[in-house]
C-alpha cells in the first residue's frame, strides 16, 4: 500500500515535469529535476508501472529512452551528474561574463548552445564528466544493481564473473555507461558529412570524450601490499575518483587552451591553425569562435552582464573593467549577515553566531 | 652403489630430465598467466550515511544500506545542517559485497582498506595529528536468512591516525577542496565463511573527551574490500593438490634409498629430507577445509608453513655448500653451521613473532592492526629490521662459502694434469656437475627476484591485442611456487643415493672418447674401487677424502 502511494506520487510528479517538446532539448535536464529521481530510486524496486515513466522523461533522445528502461536505476545517478556538472560550470565561470547561467525551458543552457563554440564544447565535456563521477561513485554505494562485473556492458552471467575474477573497476563502468548514454544523442541519426551537422556531431562526440577521460585519467591508483608477514609479495591496486573540483578545475585549463578546428570536404575535422600539434583526446575542440557576451542577444543566448556583480580591484576577466564591457559600474554599500564564529562537528554545525558587515558592492551598467 | 644419482646419470638422461622439469615448469607459468584470473580483487566502496533516528534505541540495531529494511539515509552531508541531523546520529554503512553478489568461500579472507575524505573548511580546518575514534560493528549473514537478520560478528572502539596533506594556501578560496589522506588499514578476516557482511560506522563526538574534534569536513569513507578471487583459489588449490602427492613419493623413495645403504645416513641427505618433508607441509592442500569449516587462522598458519619452508631452504643451501667444501674439515655435523643456522632461526623468530603481533591478534579483533600505534609501528619496524639484518647476515655467510668452494675448485682444477685420466675425468665430472646444480639455484633465486620486481613495477596485467590479457601476478605466484617444488623435487631425485654397481662400467671409461666435455653417451664412473669407499654417500666426499690424502 505503502508503495503504491509512492508510486502514484511519482507519477504526479513526472506528468506535471511533463512539458512540450522542443528541438533544442537535452538530457542535461535530468540535472534540473534531479529531485524527481530522488523518490524514483527510493520506490527500489521498478515494477512495470516505471517502464512507461522513461517515455515521459524530457530531454532524453528515443536510444537514451531505451536506454533508460534497460537501466532505470542509473537515471538518478545520471541526473545528479548532469546537476553536479552544471553546478561545476557555474562555479568555474562565476567569474566569467558567460557565467553558465540556465535557463528555462528544454535547452538548460539556453541559446548559447546553438553556436559551436568553447562554451558548448565546456559544458559537453563537464557534463559527461560529471556523470562518469556520479555513475562510478553510485557503483560504489551499491545503487546500481550490476555494475563493473563483465568487459560486456550487460554482463550475462555475473555471479559466475564475480566469483571468478572478481567486479573491480567501477571508474572503468562509468566510462563505458556514459559513452554509451551520452554519446547515444550524437550517434543516432548521423548527419551527412559534408554538412555542418556532421561536423557539430564530431566536435559534442570529442568533448564529451574529453570530459569522460578527464575524470579516468585523474583517477589515483591507490595500492594495498598484503603479502606474508605484510609483505609485498601481494600487491592489490584501484582507482580512486578525484574530487570533482579538480576535474572541474583541468577542464577550465582545457577550456582555456581549447583548440579551434574546422571541418574538411571530406567529414573529418582537421586543426585551423596547423601549426599547432593535432588536439589529443584529452583537448576541448571548437568549430566557432564566441561572442563576447556583453550585451543581452537572445540568438546567441548572451545574457549580456547588465547588472552583474564585478570586483573593483581586480584585473581579471573578474574586473569591472572587463567584466562590464567598459561600460562603467554602479557602487552601492550593502548590509550582509552571515553565520560566523561557528562551531564545528565533523559533519554539522552547532552553534553559530550571526555577524553583520557592510560591504561594498559593484554592478555593471 | 653409494654415488649420487646425479652423478651416474647420463649427460642425455640429465638433458632429458631437465627438458621434462622445464616443460612442467612452463606449465606452471601458463596455467597462472593464462587459465588463472589475477591473484586479488578490490572492490571499491562507498559508505551510506545512515541517520539514526532513536526508534529501535532497546536493542542492538543494524544500518542496512538497501534492500527491505534499508536505514534513512542522507545523500550529502551538507544536507545534515538543514535537517538538523548531528554527528552522533550519522552511521555509515556498508554492504560487502554489493547487490545482487555474494560472498563465497573461494574468497579465503576478506582486508578492507579505509580511505576518509576530508574536505577543506577555514573555520573547520583538520586539526595537528588528529586521531578519528570510530564505534564499528561487523555483523554476518548468511543466504537463507531472514533479510533482516543480521548477526553480530565483532562491536569495538577503533582508533586511527589520520595522515592528510593539503597542498592549496590556508585561505577562504580553497573550501571545499579536499584532503590527501593516506588510505588507513581497517579490517582483515582470515576467512570468508559467511555469504554478506554488513559494516556500521559511527564517528561519535565527545566535546568533554575531547574525542573526534577537529576532524575536519567529514564528506565520505570510502572502505575498499579486498579477496582472492575464486578463479585463483581455484587454480591454487588443483596446483597444490597436484604437486603433492609427487613430492610425497618422491621424498618417500628418496629415503628409502638412503635407508637401503647399509650405513648411517649423513647430515646431507638429513637435510634433503628435512627440506622434502618442509615443502610436503607447505603443499599439504589443507585449504580444502575452509569450503566447509570456518577456519580464520588459515592464513596464519600459510604463513608459518611457508616460514617453515623458506627457512628450511636457506638452511639446505649453507649445508650443500659447506658439505661440498673441499677442504680437510670434518663437518657432517648440524652444529658446525651453528652461526647460519642461528641467523636463519632468529630472523624466521622475529617474523614469526610480528606475525603472531598482527594476523594472531586480528583472531580476536579483525580492526586490530600493528601499525596504527606508534609504539606498535616501531615494534613492528624493529622486528623487521632485525629479520632484515639476520638475512643480509646469512646472505654474506653463504657467499663466502659459495666463493670457497669455487676457489677449492679451481685449486682442483690445476692439481688435474697431475692425476691418472680416469680420475681426472671423474673430477671434472663431478666439478661440472656441481656447478650445474649451483647454476639451477641461482637461476632459481634469480627468477624469483625478476619476477618479483616485474610484478612490483607492472600494473599486473599486460594486454594483448583486445582480448588477451595475461595475468603477470598470478604467473608469479603459480610459477614461482611451481618452481621451487621442482627445484626440491630435482633435489631429491638427482642427489639420492644410486644404485648403480659401478664396477659393471668400469669398461667403459677405458673404452669411451675420453677427450674433455665434448662426451656425449659418456657416463661418469668412480673409478676407486677400495671396499672402504663404499661407505662414502657421494663421490664429493669422496673426492675431499682424497685431497685429505693428498
Amino acid at each position: 500500500m505503502y508503495r503504491m502511494a509512492r508510486y502514484i506520487e511519482l507519477f504526479f510528479l513526472i506528468f506535471t515535469s511533463v512539458q512540450s517538446l522542443s528541438q533544442g532539448q537535452s538530457w542535461w535536464l535530468l540535472g534540473l529535476k534531479s529531485h524527481v529521481f530522488q523518490t524514483w530510486s527510493k520506490v527500489g524496486i521498478i515494477g512495470p508501472s516505471i517502464q512507461s515513466l522513461c517515455n515521459q522523461l524530457e530531454g532524453l533522445s528515443q536510444g537514451q529512452t531505451k536506454l533508460c528502461h534497460l537501466y532505470q536505476d542509473h537515471m538518478y545517478p545520471i541526473s545528479t551528474g548532469a546537476k553536479s556538472g552544471i553546478e561545476e560550470c557555474q562555479y568555474q565561470f562565476s567569474e566569467r561574463r558567460w557565467n553558465c547561467s540556465t535557463v528555462d525551458g528544454q535547452s538548460v543552457f539556453g541559446n548559447v548552445m546553438t553556436i559551436a563554440s568553447r562554451e558548448k564544447a565546456f559544458t559537453y565535456a563537464i557534463s559527461a564528466a560529471g556523470v562518469v563521477n556520479a555513475i562510478s561513485r553510485a557503483c560504489r554505494e551499491g545503487e546500481l544493481a550490476n555494475c563493473g562485473c563483465s568487459r560486456a556492458l550487460r554482463p550475462t552471467d555475473l555471479n559466475r564473473d564475480w566469483l571468478w575474477g572478481g567486479c573491480g573497476d567501477n571508474v572503468d563502468y562509468g566510462y563505458r555507461f556514459t559513452k554509451e548514454f551520452v554519446d547515444m544523442k550524437e550517434n543516432e541519426r548521423i548527419p551527412p558529412k559534408a554538412s555542418a551537422e556532421h561536423g557539430i556531431m564530431k566536435m559534442n562526440l570529442h568533448n564529451n570524450e574529453a570530459g569522460r577521460k578527464a575524470v579516468l585519467s585523474m583517477a589515483d591508483v591507490m595500492c594495498k601490499c598484503h603479502g606474508v608477514s605484510g609483505s609485498c609479495s601481494m600487491k592489490t591496486c584501484w582507482l580512486q575518483l578525484a574530487n570533482f573540483r579538480d576535474v572541474g578545475n583541468e577542464l577550465k585549463e582545457r577550456y582555456d587552451g581549447a583548440a579551434e578546428i574546422r571541418r574538411n570536404r571530406r567529414g573529418e575535422i582537421k586543426l585551423v591553425d596547423s601549426r599547432f600539434n593535432n588536439p589529443t583526446a584529452f583537448d576541448l575542440v571548437y568549430l566557432d569562435p564566441s561572442p563576447d557576451y556583453c550585451i543581452y542577444d537572445p540568438s546567441t543566448g548572451s545574457l549580456g552582464t547588465v547588472g552583474r556583480l564585478c570586483n573593483k580591484t581586480s584585473m581579471g576577466m573578474d574586473g569591472c573593467n572587463l567584466m562590464c564591457c567598459g561600460r562603467g559600474y554602479n557602487t552601492f554599500q550593502q548590509e550582509v549577515v552571515e553565520r560566523c564564529h561557528c562551531k564545528f562537528h565533523w559533519c554539522c554545525y552547532v552553534k553559530c553566531k550571526r555577524c553583520k558587515k557592510i560591504v561594498d558592492m559593484h554592478i555593471c551598467k | 652403489m653409494a654415488g649420487a644419482v646425479l652423478e651416474n646419470l647420463s649427460t642425455r638422461k640429465l638433458i632429458a630430465l631437465c627438458v621434462v622439469l622445464l616443460l612442467f615448469q612452463a606449465a606452471f607459468f601458463m596455467l597462472g598467466g593464462i587459465i588463472a584470473p589475477s591473484p586479488t580483487t578490490a572492490y571499491p566502496h562507498l559508505t551510506n550515511k545512515c541517520v539514526d533516528t532513536g526508534k529501535h534505541r532497546h536493542k542492538q540495531q543494524w544500518f542496512i544500506p538497501w534492500g527491505e529494511f534499508a536505514c534513512e539515509k542522507i545523500v550529502d552531508l551538507e544536507d545534515a545542517i538543514e535537517q538538523e541531523i548531528v554527528a552522533n546520529q550519522i552511521v555509515f554503512s556498508i554492504e560487502i559485497p554489493n547487490r545482487p553478489n555474494k560472498m563465497s568461500r573461494w574468497f579465503q579472507y576478506i582486508l578492507t582498506v579505509m580511505d576518509i575524505t576530508i574536505a577543506y573548511h577555514n573555520e573547520n580546518p583538520l586539526g595537528p595529528d588528529p586521531v578519528i575514534t570510530m564505534e564499528i560493528s561487523l555483523g554476518y549473514r548468511n543466504e537463507g536468512d531472514a533479510p533482516g537478520d543480521w548477526k553480530e560478528l565483532i562491536k569495538t572502539t577503533e582508533e586511527r591516525k589520520l595522515e592528510c596533506t593539503f597542498d592549496r594556501p590556508l585561505i577562504p578560496e580553497s573550501n571545499d577542496y579536499t584532503y590527501h589522506c593516506d588510505p588507513m588499514p581497517f579490517m582483515e578476516l582470515g576467512s570468508c565463511h559467511h555469504d554478506y557482511y554488513l559494516i556500521n560506522i559511527r564517528v561519535p563526538v565527545h566535546e568533554h573527551k575531547d574525542i573526534n574534534l577537529d576532524l575536519g569536513k567529514l564528506q565520505d569513507i570510502h572502505i575498499i574490500e579486498i579477496h582472492q578471487n575464486g578463479g585463483f583459489t581455484k587454480v591454487w588449490f588443483a596446483l597444490k593438490t597436484f604437486v603433492t602427492p609427487l613430492i610425497i613419493m618422491m621424498t618417500i623413495w628418496f629415503w628409502r634409498r638412503v635407508c637401503a645403504l647399509n650405513r648411517q645416513s649423513v647430515l646431507m641427505e638429513r637435510t634433503i629430507l628435512a627440506l622434502g618433508i618442509s615443502l610436503i607441509i607447505l603443499d599439504l592442500p589443507i585449504e580444502w577445509l575452509t569450503l566447509s569449516v570456518d577456519i580464520p587462522f588459515m592464513l596464519l598458519i600459510s604463513d608459518i608453513r611457508q616460514g617453515i619452508f623458506y627457512s628450511m631452504l636457506l638452511s639446505f643451501w649453507i649445508i650443500f655448500a659447506g658439505e661440498h667444501l673441499m677442504d680437510q674439515t670434518e663437518r657432517n655435523r648440524l652444529s658446525v653451521y651453528w652461526t647460519q643456522v642461528t641467523a636463519i632461526v632468529f630472523g624466521c623468530t622475529c617474523l614469526f613473532v610480528f606475525d603472531m603481533c598482527e594476523r594472531g591478534v586480528q583472531l580476536s579483533n579483525p580492526f586490530y592492526s600493528i601499525w596504527i600505534t606508534d609504539t606498535g609501528k616501531n615494534l613492528a619496524m624493529a622486528f623487521i629490521i632485525v629479520a632484515g639484518i639476520c638475512a643480509s647476515l646469512y646472505f654474506m655467510f653463504l657467499c663466502y662459502m659459495v666463493y670457497r668452494v669455487f676457489r677449492n675448485i679451481s685449486v682442483k682444477k690445476t692439481a688435474l694434469p697431475a692425476m691418472a685420466k680416469a680420475r681426472q675425468l671423474h673430477y671434472q665430472g663431478l666439478i661440472y656437475r656441481f656447478k650445474f646444480f649451483m647454476f639451477f639455484t641461482l637461476l632459481c633465486a634469480a627468477m624469483t627476484v625478476i619476477f618479483f620486481i616485474i610484478t612490483q613495477v607492472n600494473e599486473g596485467r599486460w594486454k594483448w591485442g583486445e582480448e588477451h590479457t595475461v595475468e603477470v601476478n598470478s604467473a608469479f605466484f603459480t610459477g614461482v611456487y611451481g618452481m621451487w617444488n621442482i627445484y626440491v623435487f630435482a633435489v631429491l631425485s638427482l642427489y639420492a643415493p644410486s644404485h648403480k654397481d659401478p664396477r659393471k662400467y668400469e669398461s667403459t671409461v677405458q673404452n669411451g672418447d675420453v677427450s674433455g666435455s665434448s662426451n656425449e653417451e659418456y657416463e661418469l664412473r668412480r673409478t676407486l674401487t677400495d671396499s672402504a669407499a663404499t661407505e662414502e654417500p657421494s663421490e664429493l666426499y669422496r673426492m675431499t677424502g682424497k685431497t685429505a690424502q693428498d
